[in-house]
């Protein structure tokens, strides 16, 4: 395998890379174990260690919260992306906002955003989060929280059952791999 | 609660407080109508007196009898082809509270409903009071008598717009701060005066005049169907001819 392989592998993001994800393989097949070392690229060494540790401020706002803390705990256990609930939005990545957003706590959200260090994803989980849904024609409903907080996935549902927000989850971290931070093309 | 029971209070009610109170029993519950005046006397007389002993209140809520018994869809004209829809506009919240239709039903406009628990007695009893004034509905306040009723009458302030006279502290509870209206009342626009939105240049969540149009959302209620009648009897006739 030589430099132009490496770099042709680079150029077909946003194909899976697994340039870094190979370090996990088991050892047979580890580059880190057969050879000592392993050679990437830092777009995907950094993409890598964004999509493995992806953490969520919860802001779990109706019943789509429900289904947010199924996909939490035991039998999905979001665990296992690296995905930790967060209570601070300082130490979060990811928001996920779960449930209707009312025109009181849009401020609220979007200050919480703001609080966010980059790079940040929002996730907008459920009919209510996504256009409003079921009270779109409410007095007091946001039609979107896309209209307060830029979003990078929708997860249709009313709710959307865990699966479906670990399918969203999934999602982000496959867009996130497109991204290249320091390569331009 | 037997009907017993329920009769009893019913007649201990009518033995103790005589005209001050005007009760109704219906599917054995019993409903107290009170002019506003007499509220708190008889509150207080309901909690301490040891026939009545309504220690608990349970719930006290605010009603809009706009439009009382009127419906949006038109079920006495159904065909067999299906409803027609009132898209014209006979809804509530089309409309201003000068402009009303005709034929209401209940003289008052505005009722506070206060929801009483007797523990000791294992029963239940329902007061209502109308607002006498239809544009500044006022209701005595009964923080002095349960004082956990204290967020139930802001709420009811802040949905109906009904004033409790003597409450400490009646401010809005649910709506949004600097909410301009009262929702629950009929003639508020669902979709309401204001929308919020991001403002990326000021850098801040923004108000903004409402931008889609209303649409009919009221749910059908079949009160006479014709059409149910007129298939019951065409079966009952065919029923007669076999």
């Amino acid at each position: 395998m030589g430099v132009i392989d490496s770099i042709s592998r680079v150029m077909h993001n946003p194909e899976p890379l697994n340039l870094v994800d190979d370090i996990l393989r088991p050892a047979g097949d580890n580059p880190v174990v057969q050879r000592g070392f392993a050679t990437t690229s830092i777009d995907a060494l950094m993409n890598w260690a964004r999509t493995g540790s992806m953490w969520p401020v919860t802001f779990g706002l109706a019943c789509c919260a429900v289904e947010m803390m199924h996909a939490g705990v035991a039998r999905l256990d979001l665990d296992r992306y690296g995905v930790i609930f967060r209570p601070s939005p300082r130490q979060s990545d990811v928001m996920i906002v779960a449930g209707t957003l009312v025109n009181k706590m849009a401020p609220a959200l979007r200050k919480v955003y703001d609080q966010m260090p980059e790079p940040k994803w929002v996730i907008s989980m459920g009919s209510c989060a996504n256009g409003g849904g079921y009270y779109h024609y409410s007095y007091s409903v946001v039609r979107g929280c896309d209209r307060i907080v830029p979003v990078d996935i929708y997860v249709p549902g009313c709710p959307p059952t865990a699966e479906a927000l670990i399918h969203g989850i999934l999602q982000l971290q496959k867009k996130i791999r497109r991204t290249s931070t320091i390569a331009r093309p | 609660m037997s009907d017993t029971s329920a009769k009893s209070l019913a007649d201990q009610l009518v033995a103790r407080f005589g005209d001050t109170l005007e009760v109704s029993t219906e599917r054995n519950e019993i409903t107290a109508d009170l002019a506003g005046a007499d509220l708190v006397a008889v509150a207080t007389a309901l909690r301490d007196e040891p026939a009545f002993r309504f220690s608990e209140l349970i719930d006290l809520c605010g009603i809009d009898y706009l439009g009382y018994g009127q419906v949006e869809w038109d079920t006495t004209t159904v065909s067999g082809s299906g409803f027609s829809r009132g898209v014209e506009g006979q809804a509530l919240g089309r409309f201003s509270w000068a402009e009303r239709p005709s034929g209401d039903s209940q003289p008052r406009r505005f009722a506070a409903v206060v929801q009483l628990l007797s523990i000791e007695h294992n029963r239940r009893l329902r007061l209502r009071v109308f607002c006498e004034d239809d544009t500044l509905p006022v209701v005595p306040s009964l923080t002095p008598v349960w004082p956990g009723v204290n967020w139930f009458e802001r709420e009811a302030f802040d949905l109906f717009g009904i004033i409790f006279e003597g409450h400490p502290d009646l401010r809005r509870i649910l709506t949004d701060y600097g909410f301009v209206g009262h929702p629950f009342r009929k003639d508020f626009p669902l979709i309401g005066n204001v929308e919020v939105r991001y403002d990326p240049e000021q850098k801040r969540v923004i108000y903004e005049p409402v931008s889609i149009e209303p649409r009919v959302l009221v749910p059908r209620t079949i009160r006479d169907d014709a059409d149910l009648l007129q298939a019951r009897a065409e079966a009952a006739d065919k029923w007669r001819e076999n």
